[in-house]
């Protein structure tokens, strides 16, 4: 990397020696690579990349890859229905809103507590082991990979709110009641682990690893675009 | 090298030559397209306005009932806080926890960090806490999850149409009212005018230490 840092691709703030807060975005000029300094205007410490994001990123992942099984493959929603207990696991209610008609609720939750845990785990994964293989390619794809896994991560939490909301809502005595079971709390674990290892990552170690050589030809300067391209935010 | 005109984008580091964008235009990174400034007019006292409106309705939204249940004469009904307390109290403290936290607490406390740090702002008494508050407000943001929490009553009421009829309560309302105004807030808040606005205010407050300990910064006087 150090060799080839003349190179014509673009130049980065690490090579110019300025250090971008992680937490308000100052631009603060740092001599050294190892010296501790505080962002000017917010107090937080500044680094050129987040300490040690990539190991705390895989334990993260390895964490939610465990605990996803136990969170599938037990049951995480007891109904008891005139004194008989009945347990679903995800699947089970996936299915049961498609024997029911319920397309539209059956993919929003299959999406939701399947499809987005997994492909989180997966795409992170990705990105993890083409910064230890050094790839250069896709830098941009995997970076709007990235930005779309750190978005739907929140999204997995759906089924616990629908039962949170089920047992305080579902509540006749012995007639009918909701509680949760055993997978909830792995299920929620798997939530959380995945977004904290979304948020440990730093980005920039995937430029990093591509050298800022796949476009060389971009100048620097900010692009402009218009008013209907407003789309940020939410 | 005038650092007020160079920025260095916060996702792949590359160093930038900085113009401010006009409100209603979004500056973002050539090569990995992040968005580094979208100006909205006005964003303090519309942030302030509608962080005040959440805070308002925030306790009908979480102590009302939501729906009521009738199910062959029985009724049931239940709130955003009884069904995080059923939760806990059927023996799940962790997601109990997980979903008070996530759908109560953090909501909550961000709604009123951004109204106090907005207020501050704009009497122009913004501080170093005011500083801390903010960034407290953007490593809590993640973390509230009320739009999620929308969908999953709207899940709920699906999952339960078909086996008891299903009155909308006082509550319900109010959390579409808590939704939109936390969503529009964020929607509305300009960060990169906030940051600035506290720096200049606070300028004088920084201690020279917290500026100058380890820190080149202090050099170009950019601390100023």
């Amino acid at each position: 990397m150090g060799a080839e840092k003349k190179a014509k691709g673009p130049i980065t703030g690490m090579e110019a020696g300025l250090s971008v807060c992680h937490e308000c975005r100052k631009v603060v000029p740092v001599h050294g690579e190892n010296s501790q300094v505080r962002c000017p205007r917010c107090g937080s410490s500044m680094h050129f990349r987040k300490p040690e994001s990539v190991t705390k990123s895989w334990a993260l992942i390895i964490t939610s890859l465990i605990l996803l099984f136990p969170a599938n493959f037990l049951p995480i929603m007891k109904v008891d229905y005139m004194g008989a207990a009945q347990y679903s696991t995800i699947m089970d209610g996936i299915l049961y809103f498609f024997k029911e008609g319920s397309y539209g609720i059956g993919v929003v939750i299959l999406v939701a507590s399947v499809l987005v845990p997994v492909f989180k785990i997966v795409g992170i994964m990705m990105i993890l082991l083409s910064i230890h293989f050094d790839i250069k390619s896709w830098l941009e794809h995997k970076t709007l990979m990235f930005r779309f896994i750190k978005f739907i991560g929140r999204w997995s939490m759906l089924d616990i709110f629908v039962i949170a909301l089920l047992t305080g809502l579902v509540d006749f005595g012995f007639l009918s009641s909701i509680a949760a079971a055993p997978a909830a709390p792995f299920f929620c674990g798997v939530v959380i682990s995945t977004m904290l290892a979304a948020e440990v990552f730093d980005t920039r170690l995937i430029w990093d690893a591509g050298g800022g050589k796949e476009d060389g030809e971009v100048d620097a300067g900010g692009s402009m675009d218009g008013q209907d391209d407003l789309d940020s935010g939410l | 090298m005038n650092l007020k005109k160079i920025l260095v984008c916060p996702d792949c580091d590359l160093v930038l030559d900085y113009s401010a964008p006009e409100p209603g235009q979004k500056l973002s990174c050539p090569r990995c397209k992040c968005t580094l400034s979208a100006p909205v007019e006005d964003s303090v006292e519309k942030t302030m306005a509608l962080a005040l409106t959440g805070l308002l309705l925030f306790p009908p939204a979480v102590f009302l009932p939501l729906l009521t249940l009738d199910v062959l004469g029985l009724e049931s009904s239940g709130s955003i806080f009884s069904s995080a307390r059923a939760m806990v109290e059927s023996g799940y403290l962790f997601t109990g926890v997980a979903v008070f936290v996530t759908s109560m607490v953090v909501p909550f406390i961000k709604l009123l960090l951004l109204f106090i740090v907005s207020v501050q702002i704009r009497m122009s008494r913004s501080g170093k806490s005011t500083i801390c508050m903010f960034r407290a407000y953007k490593r809590l943001d993640e973390w509230g999850m009320l739009e999620v929490y929308m969908i999953g009553i709207l899940v709920t009421i699906i999952k339960l149409l078909h086996m008891a009829k299903i009155q909308y309560d006082v509550g319900f309302f109010c959390f579409i009212g808590l939704l939109s105004a936390t969503l529009l807030s964020s929607f509305f808040l300009d960060e990169v005018f906030y940051w600035s606005r506290m720096e200049a205010q606070a300028g004088q407050y920084l201690s020279p230490e917290a500026s100058s300990v380890g820190s080149p910064a202090a050099e170009n006087g950019y601390g100023r």
